[in-house]
């Protein structure tokens, strides 16, 4: 207690750069008592987050989203498989997380991201089934990448959003077969009839039911951060991350480790403030879809 | 050809692939228009953003087109523990593709030699006496790959470098020229690039009139090498220009 009473005394004559490098976990403290965060955001207060599709024209479907400085750029490239006999009239979807050097300085070239956040499938948002083209024989593997442009916090949170958008803005391609049984794309300026009917007639948008939003809260004694910054992410370590789909129902909680114990209470505060976030991602989200119809 | 089922199936692309393709006759005639209805000597429209990676020291942004680039710099920094002690800064490049960068997917991996020619170009711009003993670390990321990426990335590692406030004796712009048949096209897109004969780089530092660096490939003759040379330092020092106004805005409103 005496250290902490003579970092106090400290403060007050220090910089307040050098006692938030010196003192990182006091100064956020100080912070709390007074239910506010450095940045000048409440506790329970997400940052600015906007969302904009179609931002890589060589994908067929794409997103950037951005929450405060977090930046995340997800696209879909379409491509053809074999269905498997089990499952002879579904799709399949690959995920991939990447960490290029370039969105913080703790990554470097070669290494493996630590930080690198497991996006899961989330079942019930995609019917696979919607992905077939041809029962058994040809089907399509949509794969998803995500790249991490600017790394400030909350990434399992920015990846989800822009994983979701990037389906929204998804149109799938017009196909037919050709003679050796391959699945080509058709292309709009071949105005000549086709020998064959094509696979997929026309470009459709996929149907997304239950669409999966996340908040991630970071835990310190009895203070709830949502949406934490990478600094409030490295001082205060312990992490929840609360998955809720348009329906408010719960689709995934993890809480992996870290040195403060979730109560009850505090996953039910955490659950309450995912909801009024998930209102908030909704709106943005239709907002974007909405202005590239318009377009 | 699709693969039976196994651990990860097999998968193609449907898109036609152009690899085989034999050059449309057009290019060999003496006039033609090109894919985006550039003239010959036009570069295509630029787009430039500095400050587009918070967590970076230095950043830029980069449009050409559909060509999109996005460079962060981090440093000066400590050097690897296992470098030796060295007088001068060291600079370590690194350029990686997106996985959808090109029409078809790749592997999404770091791009060797563009790294060495980044790192080389660079090298002779930056006033590397400035920050002895530590490292400088240029990483590029293309996400959209619309052909003159090269010289996209290399400008805008020179935009990044500045943004950071490292030492450099000029900024660094770079320009690619394409020879088509009896044609000169600068600036080429990605359609272009695939059916030339030749191609030229210069990357110089407009102000000094200096060339840091020139890369000729495939068949010229040396009246074509003279003009394409002219194009290029042209096209340089006007995107030096721009460059330089992005950086002035960048710093203006601060100042205010």
């Amino acid at each position: 207690m005496s250290s902490a009473t003579m970092t106090s005394d400290l403060s007050s004559e220090m910089e307040v750069d050098a006692f938030r490098r010196l003192f990182p976990l006091r100064f956020h403290e100080r912070h709390l008592q007074e239910s506010i965060r450095p940045d000048a955001r409440p506790l329970g207060k997400a940052r600015d987050t906007s969302v904009a599709l179609g931002a890589v024209a060589s994908a067929d479907g794409s997103a950037l989203a951005k929450i405060g400085c977090t930046t995340m750029l997800a696209a879909i490239k379409m491509e053809v498989m074999t269905p498997t006999t089990e499952s002879a009239d579904e799709g399949c979807i690959a995920i991939d997380f990447h960490m290029p050097p370039i969105c913080s300085p703790i990554v470097r070239p070669g290494r493996p991201a630590e930080a690198a956040p497991v996006i899961s499938k989330h079942s019930g948002m995609i019917n696979l089934k919607e992905l077939s083209l041809v029962s058994g024989k040809a089907a399509w593997m949509a794969y998803l990448d995500i790249y991490c442009l600017d790394a400030d916090g909350a990434l399992f949170d920015a990846a989800l959003l822009s994983a979701v958008a990037a389906f929204s803005h998804l149109q799938i391609p017009v196909v037919s077969l050709n003679d050796d049984g391959r699945v080509v794309v058709v292309s709009n300026e071949e105005g000549e009839k086709l020998e064959k009917e094509p696979v997929n007639k026309e470009r459709r948008k996929l149907k997304l039911s239950s669409i999966p939003f996340s908040l991630t809260c970071v835990l310190h004694k009895n203070y709830i951060l949502a949406d934490p910054t990478a600094e409030e992410e490295s001082v205060m370590e312990t992490l929840l991350t609360v998955v809720l789909d348009s329906s408010f129902q719960l689709v995934s909680l993890y809480k992996p480790g870290g040195p403060v114990l979730a109560h009850t209470s505090v996953i039910q505060d955490s659950v309450a403030l995912t909801r009024q976030r998930l209102k908030e991602l909704q709106k943005i989200l239709n907002e974007a879809v909405s202005d590239m119809e318009v377009d | 050809m699709a693969g039976k089922s196994g651990a990860t199936p097999t998968t193609y692309s449907p898109s036609p692939t152009t690899q085989n393709k034999k050059r449309p006759p057009i290019f060999n005639d003496v006039d033609w228009v090109r894919p985006d209805g550039r003239g010959f000597h036009q570069c295509r429209p630029a787009f430039l953003r500095t400050g587009a990676v918070n967590s970076a020291s230095g950043s830029a942004y980069a449009e050409f087109g559909n060509t999109k680039v996005i460079v962060s710099v981090f440093g000066p920094r400590e050097s690897k523990k296992a470098m030796m002690y060295s007088d001068i800064g060291r600079l370590n490049c690194n350029v990686s593709y997106t996985t959808f960068a090109t029409p078809v997917r790749g592997q999404g991996s770091d791009h060797k030699e563009f790294s060495s020619i980044l790192h080389k170009a660079l090298e002779g711009g930056i006033i590397l006496d400035s920050f002895p003993k530590t490292t400088v670390d240029v990483f590029a990321l293309v996400l959209e790959s619309g052909g003159g990426d090269l010289p996209v990335v290399i400008s805008c590692a020179s935009l990044a470098l500045a943004d950071a406030g490292i030492m450099m004796y000029d900024l660094i712009a770079s320009v690619s020229v394409s020879c088509l048949g009896k044609n000169l096209v600068i600036d080429p897109i990605s359609e272009e690039e695939s059916y030339q004969d030749g191609s030229l780089m210069i990357t110089c530092m407009p102000s000094r009139n200096e060339v840091t660096q020139l890369t000729v490939t495939g068949e010229w003759s040396t009246p074509k090498i003279h003009e394409a040379m002219e194009l290029c330092l042209d096209a340089c020092s006007k995107l030096g220009k721009i460059m330089r106004s992005c950086l002035k805005e960048a710093a203006s409103p601060v100042q205010e």
